[in-house]
């Protein structure tokens, strides 16, 4: 039999890592939610959308959006979610997610769609319809990474 | 008005979770001398080269700079496109721009991902903007988990009809001589025992990461005669993008959103007379990364109402041999070298068109094709294909 | 890696300190797997002809560049060679194989018609020059894991 050829492989294991700058209106988020825990999304002045994340430009209206800014409803409903079961890689920290790691699409009252992790764990409680509530970090030397300062959506019965 | 474009020639590599064997370019290399024997072709009649790859996926950036010689690319204008998994939709359409425009006459377009290189899930996480992704990102698999929850909740479709779509595919990719995963099931109940990926998608639902390329050597009409005597026509491409829903990427529960899906299908079935799409076309190869997503894209290009797509798979519409067959290579969840995959549902379009599709050839007569790539925050690339033009 | 950001003075703008961390395996394929291998085994610097142009590339590659050949043919060249370019680079760096300064050079061996980029060691900065002759010191073989660091540098003669 012929022998396997040996094959040379080149394993590179290297954080790359970068500054990258939020620009004047994702900044705004990063102040508000610091300063007074508040998730708050820029309006656009023709459809009158709140924009989330802010943005500069109305993506349907095409038309700058201005300053005026509105805080997001801390509750909503939730719309889609899911759940981690094979562990995958999370790029951000360097280590696999730990399971299951629920995360779902968040119908906020004002219309907008928050996409964020859920803190219950439980399968079997995760549920379309259910409503969820904000949970923000409480202390003031921990914030100051924008919409992670608010690092899941808690259930509440209502 | 447009110069008329031809597929001349076709060639793809067989596709492997892993090839220590050769490099990316070497890899490339095999599809693009496939491709040429395919054409009967010497390199020298090449003029340029269009390429697709997503160079976060493997983590060699800017793959450009290694690609010219196994692309036979050296001394000619050429472009790389990345533009997720649109990409080789993206560069078909790059080549077909121009070719249709009489700058170029003799063009390739080439497709490649290796991606036992690196975590192709991890690197579209990385992909989001830093501060949003730690927000519910876990790469394109999350999302159609989504999908899926939302298509069964609105659409009253079922687990055993995603099931029924990978037992289609397998069909398909088991007599595909170039398909990645063939695992010869015989039963839905093998797909609804395989075990959870992210729920509620299961293993058999999604799409495997796989190595390969595929190339496409496009012509004018006066070239494409003397090259060959079965011309495939590339009669029209239209390429959609957008920003990401607010409501859900890939599965909107609300049904307010705009899809690029309707906005390029709607455009190249008005450009080319096209008002009943299933007796119109013939055969759709579409990039479908889950079986959830199939029957979602069913509905979006209008194969059928909305709501209706599982029906499709239930009735067997979609099979080889059924009346409007989708993706009898065994399509994406069997085979996803991601920048070669939108250039494989063209190149499987042309091989039905051209009746070369060997062992996966529909039963029916195959005239008019159509072939779509999905990416990024779901963009949409469409190809139109015809026999005759 | 904890994530962390800061506050611009004077703007509404923040800077996110992130990463991207994922690990990549490359493979050298068929072709730069037996030109490693064999700078590993038998401490010789390999590489392949093209039978059209008759050029020879060093490192050793599976297509000429030019003539779309598939290279098959072997050639064993010699370990020294002149130096065509070279720079110095004083800034350390994770990316750099040793501890800067380092001198990397482009050198072209006798028998190859390409230039090798490789690092320039035991030199005087001084003494560097384009057109020096140098010879490749190679690593012993104990520590030699068919890596093109397998050879330690270019030493000049």
């Amino acid at each position: 039999m012929a022998k396997e050829p040996e094959y040379i492989i080149v394993n590179i294991d290297t954080p790359r890592k970068y500054n990258w700058s939020t620009g004047k209106y994702l900044g705004h988020v990063y102040a508000e939610a610091k300063e007074n825990k508040k998730l708050v999304g820029n309006k656009c002045p023709k459809c009158k959308a709140i924009m989330w994340g802010p943005t500069i430009v109305c993506p349907k209206c095409k038309v700058e959006t201005g300053w005026e800014w509105e805080e997001l409803p801390e509750t909503g409903t939730v719309t889609q979610y899911t759940y981690l079961v094979f562990p995958l890689w999370d790029p951000h920290y360097g280590e696999r997610w730990a399971n299951p790691h629920p995360s779902g699409t968040i119908l906020l009252e004002n219309g907008v769609y928050q996409r964020h992790f859920l803190e219950e764990t439980d399968p079997e409680k995760l549920k379309v319809g259910m409503r969820v509530q904000a949970v923000w970090k409480e202390d003031y030397d921990e914030r100051g990474l924008g919409m992670q300062d608010v690092p899941y959506y808690r259930t509440i019965e209502e | 008005m447009a110069n008329k474009v031809a597929i001349v020639g076709i060639g793809q590599t067989y596709h492997k979770s892993n090839r220590p064997d050769v490099n990316m370019p070497e890899m490339v290399g095999e599809a693009v001398r496939a491709a040429l024997e395919d054409a009967d072709m010497n390199i020298k009649d090449i003029e340029a080269t269009f390429h697709a790859n997503m160079e976060t996926f493997e983590g060699i950036y800017m793959p450009d700079h290694i690609m010219a010689a196994e692309m036979g690319g050296f001394g000619k204008p050429g472009l790389k496109v990345a533009t997720g998994g649109t990409s080789g939709g993206s560069a078909v359409c790059e080549g077909f721009y121009m070719v249709a425009s009489g700058l170029q006459d003799v063009v390739m377009v080439v497709g490649y991902e290796k991606q036992d290189c690196g975590d192709t899930t991890a690197a579209i996480t990385a992909a989001l903007v830093p501060s949003w992704s730690k927000g519910a990102a876990t790469g394109a698999i999350g999302e159609f988990a989504k999908q899926a929850l939302s298509y069964m909740e609105t659409s009253g479709a079922k687990e055993e009809h995603a099931a029924m779509v990978r037992l289609k595919a397998d069909k398909g990719a088991c007599r595909n001589p170039y398909a990645h995963l063939k695992l010869g099931l015989t039963s839905i109940d093998q797909v609804l025992e395989s075990g959870y990926l992210v729920w509620p998608l299961r293993f058999l639902d999604f799409c495997p990461q796989s190595c390969g390329a595929c190339v496409l050597i496009l012509a004018s009409e006066e070239k494409a005669k003397k090259i060959t005597k079965k011309p495939v026509w590339l009669a029209d491409v239209e390429v959609v993008h957008q920003e990401p829903f607010r409501a859900g990427t890939f599965g909107d529960p609300t049904g307010t959103e705009t899809y690029t899906q309707h906005v390029a299908c709607e455009n190249i079935y008005k450009r080319n007379g096209i008002t009943n799409v299933r007796r119109d076309i013939d055969l759709a190869e579409i990039y479908e990364p889950s079986n959830w997503e199939e029957m979602n894209l069913y509905e979006h290009f209008h194969f059928c109402e909305k709501g209706e797509g599982w029906k499709l798979i239930e009735k067997g519409v979609t099979e080889m041999d059924g009346e409007f067959p989708v993706n009898p290579s065994g399509g994406v969840i069997a085979t996803n070298p991601i920048g070669a995959t939108p250039i494989i549902r063209v190149a499987e379009a042309a091989l039905q068109i051209r009746g070369d599709a060997g062992e996966h050839q529909a039963t029916r007569d195959v005239k008019t094709a159509l072939a779509s790539a999905l990416g990024g925050p779901n963009w949409t690339t469409l190809a139109l294909l015809k026999r005759e033009m | 890696m904890q994530t962390t950001s800061e506050k611009i003075e004077g703007m509404d703008v923040w800077l996110y300190h992130g990463q991207i961390y994922i690990p990549n395996t490359f493979s050298a394929g068929a072709t730069g797997s037996r030109f490693l291998t064999t700078i590993r085994d038998k401490a010789k610097i390999t590489g392949t002809r093209c039978k059209e142009c008759n050029r020879v590339y060093v490192p050793a590659r599976s297509v000429c560049k030019d003539c779309f050949a598939q290279l098959k043919e072997w050639v064993e060249v010699s370990d020294k060679g002149t130096v065509l370019s070279y720079t110095i680079d004083s800034e350390p760096k994770p990316i750099h194989p040793t501890d800067a300064p380092v001198i990397y050079g482009i050198i072209q061996l006798d028998g190859a018609d390409t230039g090798f980029v490789h690092m320039i060691g035991g030199a005087d900065p001084e003494q560097l020059r384009i057109g020096m002759r140098v010879q490749a010191v190679f690593k012993p073989k104990e520590e030699r894991i068919g890596s093109v660091l397998d050879i330690k540098h270019f030493k000049p003669l």
